[in-house]
């Protein structure tokens, strides 16, 4: 024992005995167990909190080599590993975890702390402080273990919902269509009777599919996967088709229903699909509830907070809602009162959804009610709404910051008057070409907005209903075509001209398909009449060239196209059409991309390469829906071509004047006698 | 006549839909799975091919894209069919190379303008 009692003994003057007490008080005011070794691991003190959390006493533990203590219970091999091997490498070591079953107190979890200290000239001490975390990883464990089980079940609930619905889907296919195969039957065989039964079947069957899809629908909000599909759309119109679907359900219950709606409430821009079936579950309900009364649904444009907002109401002089009733309205599976299910039915999901729909749009839906009087619902939506894009609109030209909420209504039977007419939307991914093009318009006299990207380009193009846009074909959050579709499904941009770019070989900038419309393929004659609107022939029949390599896409349509009173030619490729062009100019060129010998691309470059042809419209035909993969290779096809006829700036002003001129003075006939070659 | 192929492995939804059609006028091939939905569009050349996506043995999407990929098969057009109203599937269905899509519970006058249209397209012929 003598080299122990060597490192034990200090000079007992009464000052180091204080500090000794001293240091003894703080050391057994810490709660967590301190243990100070000597370079022999030999035990030279402890505090309070080691000797009551391991159930030995002072004298069992003093002296003691540490493994020994408490009958070896501390012979512990990661304490060994700690005290040997890692603790002689550093003279601090913190948080090693030890785990380890004491006989007498249990497994614990104990996070070591060690510190070598040198008091004053004597040998080196070891502090070694041992945190217990056992309850804490317990909790921890719990708390993971609760955490997973959660997800499992959530993963489990979506995956049964997804499941419910597939299962529910099914029969439910067989109970539509087979009542509807047996009403066309009992139609044929002369057997009116059952039609009315037959009727009800399949109409409960519809309403029954109609609350899986709400569920479904709710379930999608939860699990934020619900996604706006925004688009222009007028609101009178729909309106007028609401008010249609839910005639019959209105007067059921002897009620009239009554619109008012302004014919200048114009366009407004939002997910269709979801303030139709919003604006339905509110009629619906008024209806549901409100006996031989009155049903009105009222909408109107207001200016709020800065922007425009298109406020629909709809109020009843039915049974009403207590104040109770009205806080509990809008939380999903509750309705007023749980009698309310059994006498109205219904799942209670229409006003959650609808609220739900409201908010995801940046509006909501509110309700003021007199219980016994009716009640009303209002659903205010921003007339506009953008898409959700990260950052604020970014408008280079001038610094000025367009009001989000800046729509310009267009002019009853004028969709797309295009708000400020020199006013070009400029759509490319790249810094240095939007730059460039800005430069070259700004100097042709035309206000510049650029936009980022497709995403961005579209939402600035709602806002600000541009004269035209130049459009770059590859840019990586969404392509040219996918943009440009987008364009041309919207019904207050369809009228916009687009004149799609894309690059040669950096720096110099290719230019092409002067496209100034868009149809899919088969074209719909709905569509194409619109599109013809445009081009009016004022000398009817007017020439119109169909360039195509299908013969029979081509004469569908060339019979709509005579139909509306054009002469049409046909070609079926590039370089046919560029002959028959030869021969006579047309008025309007009705394009297919994807051809043989001369394709649409290499054509529309041609074409754009001659001054006197440069102004004649050209309507693009694309297959219906272009999958990404025929994107890419039509985009591929776009650059390969350009590599050919790279065409300059003053070409791409020139297709920008030409449009905008042509938009605006009508094509007058003489137009088309100077450029005849 | 114009042939219609459906490759449904539902029963009953084979039935309803093959009954319907034979009334309108056309003539049914059907198929369970997506393997003999692509011998069948083989050995009987149809017009227009109806695809449930959800098939045991092969799915709508592989056999519609081994279609697509096939040089004799590709011009026959395709509707998908399927019970999932989502914008994915829908997608899905078209990256495949179907050329048209709609959902279940078929409602008959929507698809048969969706047939009338992709077949008024292409079966000019």
């Amino acid at each position: 024992m003598s080299e122990q009692s060597e490192a034990a003994v200090l000079p007992a003057t009464p000052v180091v005995a204080e500090l000794q007490n001293f240091a003894q008080d703080v050391f057994d005011t810490v709660r967590e167990p301190l243990l100070v070794l000597d370079a022999a691991l030999r035990v030279r003190t402890a505090n309070r909190a080691f000797y009551q959390t391991f159930l030995v006493s002072p004298d069992e533990t003093e002296n003691q080599l540490v493994y020994e203590l408490g009958n070896g219970q501390w012979d512990i091999p990661d304490l060994r590993t700690l005290l040997e091997d890692i603790v002689p490498m550093s003279s601090v070591f913190n948080d090693f975890q030890l785990e380890h079953d004491f006989p007498g107190i249990g497994r614990r979890v104990m996070l070591l702390n060690a510190r070598k200290v040198r008091p004053g000239s004597h040998a080196e001490l070891l502090v070694l402080a041992m945190e217990d975390v056992t309850e804490r990883r317990r909790a921890e464990g719990e708390v993971a273990k609760a955490k997973e089980a959660a997800e499992a079940a959530n993963r489990t609930k979506s995956l049964f919902l997804a499941n419910m619905s597939h299962e529910l889907r099914t029969p439910l296919n067989a109970i539509v269509g087979y009542s509807e195969m047996l009403q066309e039957e009992a139609a044929e065989r002369g057997l009116p009777d059952f039609n009315a039964d037959l009727q009800k079947i399949s109409t409960a069957g519809k309403h029954l599919l109609g609350l899986i899809n709400d569920i479904l629908d709710l379930s999608k909000i939860e699990a934020g996967k619900m996604e706006l599909r925004l688009e222009s759309f007028d609101v009178a119109s729909l309106i007028a088709e609401v008010a249609s679907t839910i005639e019959m359900q209105v007067a059921k219950n002897g009620n009239t229903l009554e619109i008012v709606c302004g014919a200048d409430i114009g366009v407004m821009r939002g997910d269709l699909g979801k303030v139709r079936q919003g604006l339905f579950n509110l009629v619906s309900n008024a209806a549901k509830f409100t006996h031989d009364g009155q049903v009105r649904v009222e909408a109107e444009r207001q200016a709020m907070d800065g922007g425009d907002w298109i406020v629909f109401r709809v109020s009843d002089t039915g049974i009403g809602l207590s104040a109770t009733q009205v806080v509990r309205l809008f939380q999903p599976f509750t309705q007023a009162d749980a009698s309310t299910t059994r006498k109205f039915g219904g799942t209670g999901l229409g006003l959650a959804l609808t609220r739900r729909f409201c908010q995801m749009m940046s509006g909501d839906v509110t309700v003021h009610s007199v219980p016994g009087e009716g009640s009303v619902f209002t659903i205010k939506l921003p007339a506009t709404l953008s898409e959700p894009a990260a950052e604020p609109p970014e408008l280079v030209d001038d610094g000025r910051r367009m009001p989000v909420a800046a729509f310009i209504p267009p002019a009853p039977g004028d969709m797309a008057m295009p708000a400020p007419h020199t006013c070009v939307l400029v759509i490319d991914d790249d810094p240095l070409q939007r730059d460039l093009m800005q430069r070259h318009l700004r100097k042709e006299g035309y206000t510049v907005r650029t936009a980022d990207g497709g995403v961005e380009g579209l939402r600035l193009a709602g806002q600000l209903l541009p004269a035209a846009i130049t459009l770059d074909v590859m840019m990586p959050d969404m392509d040219g075509w996918s943009v440009l579709a987008a364009l041309k499904s919207d019904l207050a941009l369809r009228e916009v001209p687009v004149i799609m770019l894309t690059m040669v070989d950096d720096p110099v900038r290719g230019f092409t398909l002067g496209a100034s419309d868009y149809a899919t393929k088969p074209v719909d004659r709905r569509r194409l009449s619109q599109i013809l609107k445009k081009y009016t022939c004022i000398d009817p029949p007017c020439p119109v060239l169909v360039v195509d390599d299908d013969p029979s896409a081509r004469s569908l349509t060339r019979s709509m196209l005579e139909r509306e009173g054009w002469a049409v030619s046909e070609a079926g490729n590039g370089l046919e059409a560029l002959e028959s062009m030869e021969r006579e100019r047309p008025r309007l060129i009705f394009l297919d991309l994807m051809m043989p010998e001369m394709d649409g691309f290499a054509f529309a470059a041609e074409v754009g390469r001659h001054p006197e042809w440069r102004s004649i419209p050209i309507v693009v035909l694309t297959a219906q829906d272009i999958t990404s993969e025929d994107r890419s290779r039509l985009n591929g096809h776009v650059e390969t071509i350009l590599r050919k006829h790279g065409d300059s700036e003053e070409s791409m002003l020139a297709h920008v004047r030409d449009l905008l001129a042509g938009s605006h003075a009508a094509r007058v006939p003489e137009h088309v006698e100077n450029s005849a070659p | 006549m114009t042939t219609i192929l459906i490759v449904e492995d539902n029963e009953m939804n084979r039935d309803m839909l093959s009954r319907r059609l034979a009334r309108r006028g056309y003539e049914v091939v059907i198929a369970v799975d997506g393997e003999t939905g692509i011998e069948a569009a083989r050995t009987s050349a149809p017009d227009l091919i109806l695809m449930d996506m959800s098939l045991p043995v092969m799915d709508g999407w592989e056999a519609t894209r081994r279609m697509k990929a096939d040089e004799t098969l590709r011009g026959i057009p395709v509707i998908a069919l399927t019970a999932h109203a989502m914008a994915r599937d829908r997608d899905k269905a078209l990256e495949a190379g179907c050329d048209d899509y709609d959902t279940k519970p078929i409602e008959l006058p929507r698809l048969l303008a969706k047939i009338e249209t992709l077949l008024a397209a292409g079966g000019a012929s």
